[in-house]
């Protein structure tokens, strides 16, 4: 009985519309703006496209399914998950893993969001078509005040808690459901004004001629694999989280699996499309990464027909992409601790974003310090998080199982099980090859020693959450059996 | 700068298997959803496994009979069994002559 008021009183997504967006809104974020664009064009175009895309079907959009069929079925948080799962102390270690690496993700994130939070609001005071605008002076003047960029990642992480405060239905759903749908309109329409500038059509041909060559190269289908894991936000514990909050009428392999794996991408094409042919057209660098946004973008747009109203589309629409997934990330943290502390989820919102504050004010100071994160967490901790919720579903509830028992339950698709090997094998290997191969490819270089660090991270975050849930983890107070009834949504 | 047939074929293609897969399948979820809604306004129950799905599971179960989920899984299938006997509009493709053919397992 008490499970089933607990499961009653559990908040659930207000409609259909209201969760895709917020899982499109999690997913979409600064790498698919500014990273896509120029891995595209960096690796081939046409052919780096294909690679992508065969990967995205084959491996992401399956296990984005698994991690949101686990949330579901749980009605969990990541370390309840673990909890319920594996019904051992020790193992909620892993979801501490997944929620300490998502902490450490949204600590540098969150400065990320305060620059793109600063250049929004710029554009909206039409500050880059002011006369005489240097866009590397205003940059430079920006990053190197430590107060003001710490000002903004204060303001965004005070953004942040003023919407998870209210809850998945009256907080990040009230709010998704008309930022992603205008970041899309946005990025529709600079991709029109791009394509019909003069020279517009070169970007385009650039990013869409395809360099078959390339295909042949091991570092395409890593870059490949690197973009469609990481962007569409496979085991970050996002899925998982807002599975968690659907109802047992949801489909999760259409919204859960296709629609965010696809939808993301697509946004990433848009990116494309609407940053290309304004680097072509103006003679801009295609590879200069963030520097495309906040430098040689900023630099463009003043000298376009109404510039300052395209700035302030882009710039703003830019804000929303990153600050959707901060929620999302952050929602991973404020759920786990709602559900494992005798917090209330106000209490849970303000220690989260307080935490991610306080660890955050470092990478806020120093961009070199946000790059050492990005690299140990990017390259090791995601991989590790990922592993970890793969886990869940490969080798403890079993693929098999899931699919038939939870996955084509109420399934706008009907799964088949060619899915099971994706995850049992093909995922695991795949991350396990993504650690292996960011520790060769940094021998030997400047970032080897970073490495050393980011492997002895991983492996005494494992040793040190395991012993600490062996500790204060608590197991589930009914059996398996009686558990996963109640549980299941029914 | 006219593009080359192949620039053409590669973004159209590119176009096809990524916003138009996404727009598709974002129409066919909100029809789903609001199809869904409808029949549970009016009977108050949908079914939950399609024909294929609730056979793999009945399956499943068969094959597992001591399997720690096994109760969970004939719960599910045994609820979607009388479910489908009890509404008159189905949410899956059912036939009148697949659901008399259903039959509950018993623990």
């Amino acid at each position: 009985m008490a499970d089933t008021e607990a499961r009653t009183a559990r908040e659930e997504w207000g409609s259909r519309f209201g969760f895709l967006m917020a899982m499109l809104g999690a997913m979409v974020g600064a790498g698919n703006i500014w990273r896509m664009p120029f891995t595209t064009g960096e690796n081939g175009g046409g052919a780096f496209l294909v690679a992508y895309i065969l990967l995205l079907y084959v491996i992401a959009v399956p296990g984005l399914m698994a991690e949101t069929m686990i949330g579901r079925y749980t009605n969990n948080g990541v370390i309840g998950a673990f909890k319920q799962v594996f019904g051992s102390k020790r193992a909620q270690g892993l979801g501490l893993v997944v929620l300490i690496v998502n902490v450490a993700l949204m600590s540098y994130y969150a400065p990320i969001i305060g620059w793109a939070l600063y250049y929004a609001g710029h554009s909206i005071l039409m500050t880059f078509t002011q006369p005489g605008f240097q866009p590397q002076a205003f940059w430079d003047g920006f990053i190197n005040n430590p107060a003001l960029v710490i000002g903004m990642h204060t303001a965004t992480m005070a953004g942040l808690a003023g919407v998870l405060v209210f809850g998945i239905r009256r907080g990040i759903e009230r709010v998704v459901k008309w930022m992603i749908p205008l970041l899309v309109v946005a990025l529709i329409a600079v991709a029109v004004r791009g394509v019909t500038l003069p020279g517009g059509m070169d970007g385009v041909a650039f990013v869409f001629t395809p360099d078959w060559g390339y295909l042949t190269r091991g570092s395409t289908w890593v870059a490949a694999l690197s973009q469609a894991l990481f962007s569409t936000g496979l085991g970050w514990g996002i899925a998982l989280t807002y599975g968690s909050y659907l109802s047992r009428y949801d489909d999760v392999p259409l919204g859960g699996g296709l629609f965010t794996a696809i939808g993301n991408t697509s946004v990433g094409l848009l990116a494309v499309f609407a940053t290309f042919p304004v680097v072509f057209a103006f003679g801009l660098e295609p590879s200069a990464g963030s520097n495309l946004l906040f430098l040689s973008l900023a630099e463009v747009f003043p000298e376009l027909p109404g510039g300052g109203l395209w700035a302030l589309v882009f710039f703003v629409s830019f804000f929303f992409a990153t600050f959707t997934s901060g929620l999302g990330i952050t929602e991973v943290g404020v759920t786990t601790v709602s559900e494992e502390t005798r917090l209330s989820r106000t209490k849970s919102v303000l220690a989260v974003c307080g935490v991610i504050w306080l660890l955050g004010l470092p990478s806020a100071y120093s961009s070199s310090f946000l790059g050492q994160m990005d690299f140990i967490f990017g390259s090791f901790g995601l991989p590790l998080a990922t592993l970890s919720i793969i886990a869940l579903v490969a080798w403890k509830f079993g693929p098999e199982r899931a699919r038939v028992i939870d996955l084509n339950r109420n399934a706008g698709i009907y799964i088949g099980s060619a899915w099971n090997p994706v995850i049992k094998y093909v995922i695991p290997v795949v991350m396990l090859f993504i650690i292996g191969y960011g520790v060769v490819t940094s021998l030997g270089t400047e970032n080897q020693q970073l490495m050393i660090l980011g492997v002895a991270i991983m492996a005494g975050l494992v040793v040190v959450s395991t012993a600490i849930m062996s500790v204060i983890g608590t197991v589930p107070e009914k059996n398996a059996e009686s558990t996963t009834l109640a549980n299941g949504g029914d | 700068m006219s593009l080359s047939p192949v620039v053409w074929a590669s973004m159209i293609l590119t176009i096809i298997v990524l916003p138009g897969v996404a727009s598709v399948v974002l129409v066919k979820s909100l029809r789903s959803e609001e199809r869904k809604l409808t029949l549970l306004k009016e009977q108050d129950q949908i079914d939950s496994y399609s024909p294929r799905a609730l056979a793999d599971l009945r399956e499943w179960i068969e094959k597992h009979p001591d399997d720690p989920y096994t109760p969970v899984a004939r719960d599910r299938y045994n609820e979607c069994v009388e479910t489908l006997r009890e509404i008159e509009e189905p949410y899956y493709d059912w036939s009148e002559a697949e659901i008399n053919q259903l039959q509950t397992i018993d623990k």
